[in-house]
């Protein structure tokens, strides 16, 4: 069992004997964190400046330290559905900073909580909750919002996956449909009643189909608030696609899954991840469970751009929970849960996966051939850079955020590799050990810039 | 001058750390005493610093009470610039070992007055009682620090423009961009290296065996500024079996013979035992306080308890009587009356 470790008054500690995620690299050197300001330190700078040595230095034995994980498509978890409002609204940000401390075990440190097509109603009541939520910088909060991601409802009527159709609309007003849909104050950058700082709308990104109505003429103003245009669950053709990511659209919302499949004539969403017409090219997020696509898929999208790949969940809330029939939404649709795959109840419709991140990580390393830091980047620095959020989450440079989680790499007797999680990290505070890591390494402790 | 000679630079690097860390042993620094190291950048030092973090790592030596001075390093680039000597210095050995940041001594080099910044830095030198060890490498034209060929072999720590060839050298570490090469940059000065009370020099690669030979074979000259090794009381040059290709066969084998024959009888580098233990606490208080400084004549230390071969004299060099002053007399009084 984890166990949470009360954090001492160590200020700075040193990771050493260990592998960092940088870049496609693992570069052996060692890491200090801060717990007093919550980033990663500079440490050569701090070391002659000011003369600091760490307070603790932990020897991980050759682990793997990566950044913490970003899950960019997170329906829920732990029981709770983001989209179901409960009867009692008020329990809602309670169960949800449960959720956030039982999240951040997997090795997710920040993601994007996912709403699905939904009435306008819960979107004006969750997004409230569903905000930025790293502003304290408290380690013991768990898993960190980044942002809400609306999924739908602006999607395809005919490419709605497990989205009920009858919640489904077009915008054919443009922007202010999309603001009555999520609610002004949602959409809009907030005054921080603090400071007075301009704080990013509760809304960061949003997936929609851009062929229908006015969505692609929408994109601008979405950017221009701060807010990600992903395309998915959509019928558009390569070219429609195409206009999307000149408009500003810079995510794919599940690859291949919920939008016309790549045809010769027509390579739909899919052919905007060639090099052509001189657009650049979006990102886009992939579920590695074995069930929404076949892993040479995967191996063609990440060769296409290894770049813009990144891996998400896409994760319903029943991760964890045994087999069954379980309560979907407000609607009274129901779940089936067989093993990792789950389906609507009367169908054979994919709804969303059962799997976490870094078992996602693992698929992908073990069918793609790509390397562990590669993999890793597709749950680190990739959606950070996506987010525009490079040098902050998802980097273990300077500055950053120390979220990390610390990884030991295992290989069976059939050479499947395996990533345990050994430790997780917020803002330069152990949260989680599930593996006892010894810390003398038989050189001298350092206490308050003192040797003894 | 000892040189040592060793088939490959592995084990030329792991004997001079290993040599390193038994003087540091010996001399058993204290908070109060510690041992004051000179210390290098560049190729060469990168494996004998590899072998001094790997000891350390292994419990072998402690750099608790280890105070280090560092030769040079380039003015205009930020301290944290992947090519700076600071981050040479932190990358390869100081975030690896128990060396104290305030017990380290790096030039600035965008220090808003670098004249100042060398005079603070001998006096710097001055104030932990000079340097016990100082370790050096050299560049194939034999220059040492960055006192490049036609330096002063008395010049102190001071700013000094690089040579072209240097320049050249460098622009690989700059993108091949001769323009973010530093043309600049802090050094200790030739004298600086040689007040040291031992000198150790790695030199490896077939491509520095001419300075080598310069420096080893011919006379002392500025052309050749480790040359001036030759004025030292106590260097060792520890080299390769490639940096030895332009040296006489006669002088690789002199150099072979002195080592086996001193390995045979149980010693290596003779260093007298003033220099084994540095200045005693008692000297440095004394050089602090503003008296006049007092001639003591005879044995300052006791002497080790060892061979006749291996005692050294209490002084570096030999203690002469003085000459008996002269009493004037008057002529007159030579003048016997008649």
């Amino acid at each position: 069992m984890p166990s949470a470790i009360p954090t001492g008054n160590e200020r700075i500690t040193k990771f050493t004997n260990c592998r960092l995620v940088k870049g496609d690299e693992l570069v052996e050197q060692d890491l200090w964190v801060s717990s007093e300001t919550g980033k990663i330190v500079r440490s050569q700078e701090v070391f002659y400046g000011k003369h600091e040595v760490p307070d603790n230095i932990i020897n991980l034995g050759g682990r793997i330290i990566s950044p913490g994980l970003i899950d960019v498509q997170l329906n829920g978890a732990f029981g709770f559905n983001f989209s179901t409002i409960p009867d009692d609204v008020s329990s809602y940000g309670k169960v949800l900073k449960q959720v956030n401390k039982s999240l951040v075990q997997t090795g997710v440190t920040s993601y994007l909580p996912t709403l699905t097509s939904s009435r306008p109603e819960v979107y004006h009541q969750a997004l409230p909750f569903l905000g930025p939520s790293g502003g304290p910088r408290r380690a013991e909060d768990g898993a960190e919002s980044l942002g809400a991601h609306c999924e739908g409802p602006f999607i395809s009527p005919t490419k709605n996956g497990i989205h009920p159709v009858e919640v489904i609309v077009p915008a054919v007003n443009g922007f202010s449909d999309l603001e009555k849909m999520y609610g002004a104050s949602n959409i809009y950058p907030t005054v921080s009643p603090i400071d007075g700082a301009l704080l990013p709308p509760k809304i960061r990104k949003i997936t929609a189909a851009p062929e229908i109505a006015k969505m692609t003429q929408t994109i601008p103003e979405l950017i221009s608030r701060g807010i990600i245009y992903s395309m998915g669950h959509t019928e558009a053709t390569y070219e429609e696609a195409s206009a999307a990511v000149a408009a500003g659209g810079t995510m794919i919302t599940h690859l291949f899954n919920a939008m016309r499949p790549l045809h010769h004539r027509n390579p739909g969403v899919f052919g905007v991840l060639g090099l052509a017409e001189s657009l650049p090219r979006p990102y886009f997020g992939v579920i590695a469970d074995g069930i929404h696509l076949h892993p040479t898929s995967i191996k063609i999208a990440f060769n296409a751009h290894p770049d813009g790949f990144i891996l998400v969940t896409d994760a319903m809330h029943l991760v964890g929970l045994p087999d069954g029939v379980y309560e979907w939404n407000n609607d009274g649709e129901r779940l089936v849960k067989t093993g990792p795959s789950l389906t609507l109840e009367g169908t054979n419709k994919i709804a969303g996966s059962s799997i976490t991140l870094i078992e996602c990580v693992t698929n992908f390393l073990n069918w793609s051939g790509a390397s562990v830091p590669q993999a890793l980047k597709a749950v680190t620095a990739t959606p950070a850079a996506m987010l525009g959020l490079g040098g902050v989450k998802g980097s273990l440079e300077g500055d950053a955020d120390a979220d990390l989680v610390i990884i030991d790499e295992e290989i069976d007797e059939s050479g499947m590799k395996n990533l345990r999680i050994d430790q997780v990290w917020k803002f330069g505070n152990s949260t989680h050990w599930f593996v006892a890591i010894e810390e003398d390494i038989g050189q001298p402790k350092m206490k308050s810039g003192e040797l003894i | 001058m000892r040189l040592i000679i060793r088939d490959d630079p592995v084990s030329a690097s792991s004997y001079i750390a290993n040599y390193i860390i038994e003087r540091i042993n010996n001399f058993n620094p204290t908070k109060e005493h510690p041992f004051v190291l000179g210390l290098p950048t560049g190729s060469s030092p990168v494996s004998v610093y590899k072998v001094l973090v790997e000891r350390y790592k292994a419990g072998d030596v402690s750099f608790e009470n280890v105070v280090t001075f560092n030769m040079d390093e380039y003015i205009g680039i930020p301290r944290e610039h992947p090519q700076s000597y600071h981050t040479y210095m932190y990358d390869h050995f100081f975030s690896h070992v128990n060396v104290h940041p305030s017990n380290i001594h790096i030039l600035n080099g965008n220090a808003i007055d670098p004249e100042t910044e060398c005079v603070q830095y001998e006096a710097a030198i001055k104030a932990a009682g000079g340097i016990d060890l100082f370790l050096g490498g050299i560049g194939p034209d034999g220059h040492i620090a960055f006192n490049e060929p036609g330096s002063s072999l008395l010049s102190r720590t001071r700013v000094k423009t690089l040579a072209y060839d240097t320049i050249l050298a460098n622009s690989r570490f700059f993108g091949n961009d001769l323009e973010k090469v530093p043309k600049m940059a802090l050094t200790v000065g030739v004298q600086t290296i040689l007040e040291a009370r031992e000198v150790v020099i790695i030199i490896t690669g077939a491509h520095k065996s001419m300075a080598l030979k310069k420096c080893v074979e011919d006379g002392v000259n500025h052309m050749w500024t480790l040359s001036s090794l030759q004025l030292h009381p106590h260097p060792m040059i520890v080299v390769d079996e490639d940096a030895t290709l332009e040296l006489q066969v006669k002088t690789v084998k002199y150099f072979k013979s002195i080592e086996a024959v001193a390995t045979s009888q149980g010693f290596e580098q003779i260093l007298p035992s003033k220099v084994r233990t540095g200045p005693r606490p008692r000297a440095i208080a004394k050089k602090i306080g503003a008296g006049p400084e007092i001639q003591e004549p005879g044995i300052l230390e006791p002497q080790p308890v060892t061979s006749t071969l291996l005692t050294a004299p209490a002084n570096e060099y030999p203690v002469r009587s003085h000459t008996p002053e002269l009493i004037p007399d008057r002529m007159g009084s030579r003048i016997t009356a008649h």
